[in-house]
């Protein structure tokens, strides 16, 4: 009976860890067991993983493989791993944001995404460290302390969701959920050669997520590729009663992705040869299997980023304002009010956290309004407009991820304007609306990954994951592991 | 030298829904401190507010009946600023684009003219919890009321005396009561009223610069601020002062104004649109679906009752007080009473009842039907309108039907020779009384007649015995 386990491959897709337990090559229970023991390993070494829930998730992982034998699987994902970022409440463990604010809180429910994975057969194995409040593009300003990245771990593994992209990026089996405010799960993804996907806003449901930029956060997964991708996105995805911007009616199509265009400007001075190369390489390689390649330029985009500062830190001010020290969040007792909120949210946030309140509290003021957030709500219609235009013409944008590869730890942290230049690619989408793809597209000559992104038609999540899982049967990027990640 | 005073109201008005505006927690008040909320209300990290449709449909309803033009679209915005009784940081409100602008309040002028008090919009909006402040210097937060759903009405300044500023605020409480948009119990707090003051030269100058005093909580409150307040002003101007914009805390026991803070002062309240909720989106069907819920308003049923039915306007006034009194009236006529007889009733018993036990119609024990039952039995004479009255109060007061008490009590008596004897008893035992009457003074009467009604439990009939009385007297 004893033979010695058998696991399938580290860099193994949630698909293929199901094929090994339907076929009994191992069981959930197993399979969750081993990761648990990499993430307590490695995934700590990384400083990817917060918080472990094992006797939960064995037991839960049993239970699943008894209804395996039952013939009674709750669905596609019963018995698979994943992680939820630290940012996402879940009824077990706490709920931090990363931020010594909410160290400790316990939210007592689960999000609607947790909930519906649950309710799928997934099992929750633990929470993954991010930047604080998801306000990062570098997973340096996590509380947990910073994150490594797998490739090298000398650098950052992108933000804010970079514990989730270190795990996806160095081990298979499981999915992850991020949050993607303006590239929280593309960046990473891209850093990390993980597969990731920004959907449609209101596709997923916010309950439960810790606000940032409501009118730009959006819950997403980040697994090996684009197929685990739709798994996770068709188990979370549809209306929630619990928040009314979630989307009733989803677009079902599945329609080919058949015309494809470069956008100019993510190729432009500013982007990494390397990356330039590599993300005009893909194009190529699509068009040799048939995909129509063209290039459309989208101007607004050079607006976009100083759009989506004065936006997402304006919704930010607001939505930190509950952690006071009064209701939820930590408390330095002080003699009076005001000092007490001052001395909270000053023990509490984090440099950037604060540093993007002030922002977001001085565009919103009056007086600075009309010329802050009036005109970028005013460039954000013309992104739009500019960005639904392009996608009448093509089914999809391609553009890279990152203007650059993952940079050494500590480089840009005290540089904010070096910092928000991460986003420079991503926040478009999240202006938008619209969903984004984050693919790896290949490695520079540092053995760096790189990462190329295709923005669709608000609604089209289902159709990108498509041509996702298309081009990673035309390439093998995203199977690749960091050296030494070897099981 | 004549002042004209200058009043804008802003009013806050709690809507009767059944739970609260962005959460399902229900919208009560009584409750233990912190015992009535939940995580969307208290600001929870990652719960999301929920508009209630309920509120909507019961703002449509107030918004139908003010004669405002209700928005297609409208929409949500945050107003931000800290309090400890705001665990989110910010209000939900509608500050860019309100659901419903324009429209009126109308009102009574003191002399007695009819009036229109223009509004400038309504919006909805979310109350704050509450802070207890003791006087040992601690603070209690209360967040029961936090997220209860908000109509605030602003009105336009118009030129009216502080009687006729509570006047406003009374008719638009009774509208409110009436189609059940709101409770409008200003001493529970769910009518609030803030009121702009300002004062010119006369009426056809430029608006002078306005004062707001905040948080007023009665009629006489609203009354006396605006007088006190345009007293101050016209004081400060006539001594060749200026008034400064501010907002001014009236003190109801010493009856001034004091400042609370100036313009420069008040808070960047850095309202921007709410990402959390869609826009709002009223169609004509809805506003026509809550049209055709809406009850008679009570423009239409004044004309009812004083030109179709025939009551004085000064009868009609105290049945359409609400609108609950007015179905109640309804159901007396429905029961078969005239509406002399129907209003003489309701007003002369059903309201001294509920005046005496401090009860709302909609608490009244007795139904319209039994007491149509007594008042024919009284029509018919086949009681006495005092036994009538007894019988109510008794049914009241020990919990009865009173037409059990009607069939107990015997009916009246006009047989001559029964009455004829209770007299004669009645006028042997009091001969000073008779004296009385024979020299002129007819006092007496009362007595005598009393007791002749005593002498027959209640059961003579009172004008037979009356008249049998004075003519037995005049023949003694």
């Amino acid at each position: 009976m004893s033979s010695p386990q058998q696991f399938p491959p580290r860099e193994a897709t949630v698909q293929e860890a199901l094929q090994w337990i339907s076929e009994g090559r191992c069981s959930s229970h197993d399979l969750v067991s081993r990761y648990l023991d990499f993430l307590e390993t490695e995934g700590k070494e990384l400083g990817a993983i917060v918080e472990t829930f094992e006797a939960e998730a064995l037991a839960a992982a049993k239970l699943s493989d008894k209804r395996r034998e039952q013939g009674e699987l709750l669905g596609p994902l019963d018995g698979i791993p994943f992680t939820a970022k630290m940012n996402i409440t879940t009824a077990v463990g706490t709920t931090d944001a990363s931020s010594a604010m909410l160290v400790g809180f316990e939210a007592g429910e689960d999000a609607t995404v947790v909930r519906r994975l649950l309710g799928g057969g997934a099992v929750l194995v633990g929470k993954t460290s991010c930047d604080e409040f998801a306000m990062g593009a570098t997973n340096e300003t996590s509380c947990h302390g910073v994150v490594a990245n797998p490739w090298d771990r000398s650098r950052v593994p992108g933000g804010s969701s970079g514990g989730a992209a270190a795990l996806a990026g160095s081990h298979g089996w499981a999915f992850h959920l991020g949050s993607d405010t303006g590239g929280s799960i593309r960046l990473p993804a891209a850093f990390c050669s993980a597969t990731g996907l920004k959907p449609t806003w209101g596709r997923v449901s916010r309950s439960g997520l810790i606000a940032f930029g409501s009118s730009l956060d959006q819950i997403g997964p980040i697994a090996r590729d684009a197929s685990d991708c739709a798994l996770v996105l068709d188990c979370i995805e549809g209306a929630d009663p619990l928040d009314s911007t979630s989307l009733h009616q989803l677009d079902e199509s599945r329609d080919p992705i058949e015309k494809v265009a470069l956008v100019s400007e993510g190729f432009g001075s500013g982007i990494d040869d390397s990356i330039r190369e590599a993300v005009r390489a893909a194009a190529q390689e699509m068009e040799q299997h048939g995909v129509e390649v063209t290039e459309v330029s989208l101007p607004q985009l050079h607006a976009a980023n100083a759009c989506y500062q004065v936006i997402a830190t304006a919704e930010a001010s607001s939505n930190l304002a509950r952690y006071d020290g009064i209701h939820v969040g930590s408390r330095v007792a002080a003699d009076d009010l005001q000092l007490l909120y001052e001395k909270s949210r000053r023990a509490g946030f984090g440099v950037e956290v604060r540093r993007r309140i002030l922002l977001g509290t001085f565009v919103l003021s009056a007086g600075y309004r009309d010329s802050y957030y009036s005109r970028a709500q005013a460039v954000r219609d013309l992104i739009r407009e500019g960005v639904d235009h392009a996608l009448e013409q093509v089914d999809a944008l391609l553009l890279p991820v990152s203007p650059f590869a993952p940079f050494p730890i500590g480089e840009r942290i005290d540089d904010p304007i070096a910092l928000y230049a991460c986003d420079i690619l991503t926040v478009t989408a999240n202006l938008a609306g619209v969903p984004a793809l984050a693919l790896p597209c290949g490695f520079d000559e540092a053995g760096l990954p790189i990462g190329m992104q295709l923005m669709g038609a608000r609604g089209s999540d289902h159709r990108l994951l498509q041509f996702g899982q298309q081009w990673q049967q035309w390439t093998a990027h995203h199977r690749e592991l960091p050296v030494g990640g070897a099981s | 030298m004549s002042w004209q005073t200058v009043v804008g109201l802003e009013i806050h008005a709690q809507m009767a829904t059944r739970s609260k505006m962005f959460c399902s927690c229900r919208r009560e008040t009584g409750l233990d401190p912190n015992h009535n909320i939940c995580p969307v209300c208290t600001g929870w990290p990652g719960a999301l507010p929920v508009i209630n449709e309920a509120a909507v449909r019961c703002a449509i309803r107030a918004a139908i009946c003010l004669d405002c033009t209700i928005q297609r679209e409208s929409r949500f915005d945050r107003k931000n600023y800290f309090y400890p009784d705001l665990p989110k940081g910010y209000q939900i409100s509608q500050f860019y684009r309100p659901y419903a602008l324009g429209g009126a309040i109308s009102f009574e002028r003191e002399d007695a003219t009819a009036d229109r008090l223009p509004l400038v919009r309504i919006h909805m909006e979310e109350d704050a919890g509450k802070s207890i402040h003791a006087s040992d210097g601690t603070s209690r937060i209360d967040l029961n009321r936090c997220s209860s759903p908000l109509l605030e009405i602003v009105t336009e300044p118009l030129g009216m005396s502080g009687i006729e500023a509570a006047s406003c605020v009374r008719s638009l409480r009774h509208l409110l009561r009436w189609v059940g948009v709101s409770d409008g119990d200003m001493e529970k707090g769910n009518l609030r009223c803030d009121v702009n003051v300002s004062v010119r030269p006369d009426a056809s100058a430029e608006l002078g610069t306005r004062t707001e005093l905040k948080n007023l909580n009665s009629f006489v409150s609203i009354q006396r601020s605006v007088e006190v307040e345009s007293k101050r002003q016209i004081e400060v101007l006539e001594k060749g002062g200026t008034i400064r914009q501010e907002t001014r805390l009236w003190d109801q026991d010493l009856e001034v104004t004091e400042e609370m803070r100036s313009k420069e002062d008040s808070p960047d309240y850095r309202y921007f649109p709410e990402p959390d909720l869609p826009v709002i989106v009223i169609e004509q069907q809805d506003i026509d679906r809550e049209r055709q819920s809406l009850p008679e308003l009570p423009a239409e049923r004044y004309r009812e009752l004083v030109d179709d039915l025939g009551l004085d306007p000064k009868e009609a006034l105290p049945i359409l007080a609400r609108r609950e009194n007015c179905e109640f009236f309804a159901a007396l006529l429905e029961a078969g009473l005239s509406a002399t007889s129907a209003s003489n009733w309701f007003r002369g018993e059903v309201l001294r009842h509920l005046n005496d036990r401090s009860e709302r119609i909609d608490q009244y024990p007795l139904a319209a039907e039994a007491i149509a039952v007594v008042v024919k039995a009284v029509e018919e004479d086949r009681i006495s309108v005092g036994k009538g009255r007894e019988i109510l109060q008794q049914a009241l007061d020990e919990q009865r039907d009173p037409n059990e008490i009607l069939s107990e009590s015997g009916e009246q008596i006009s047989d001559e020779s029964a009455l004829v004897g209770w007299i004669t008893t009645v006028l042997s035992e009091n001969p000073e009384a008779v004296n009385k009457i024979k020299s002129g003074d007819s006092k007496p009467m009362g007595f005598l007649m009393g007791q002749v009604m005593k002498a027959s439990s209640g059961q003579a009939h009172p004008r037979l015995a009356q008249d049998l009385l004075q003519k037995m007297i005049e023949q003694d």
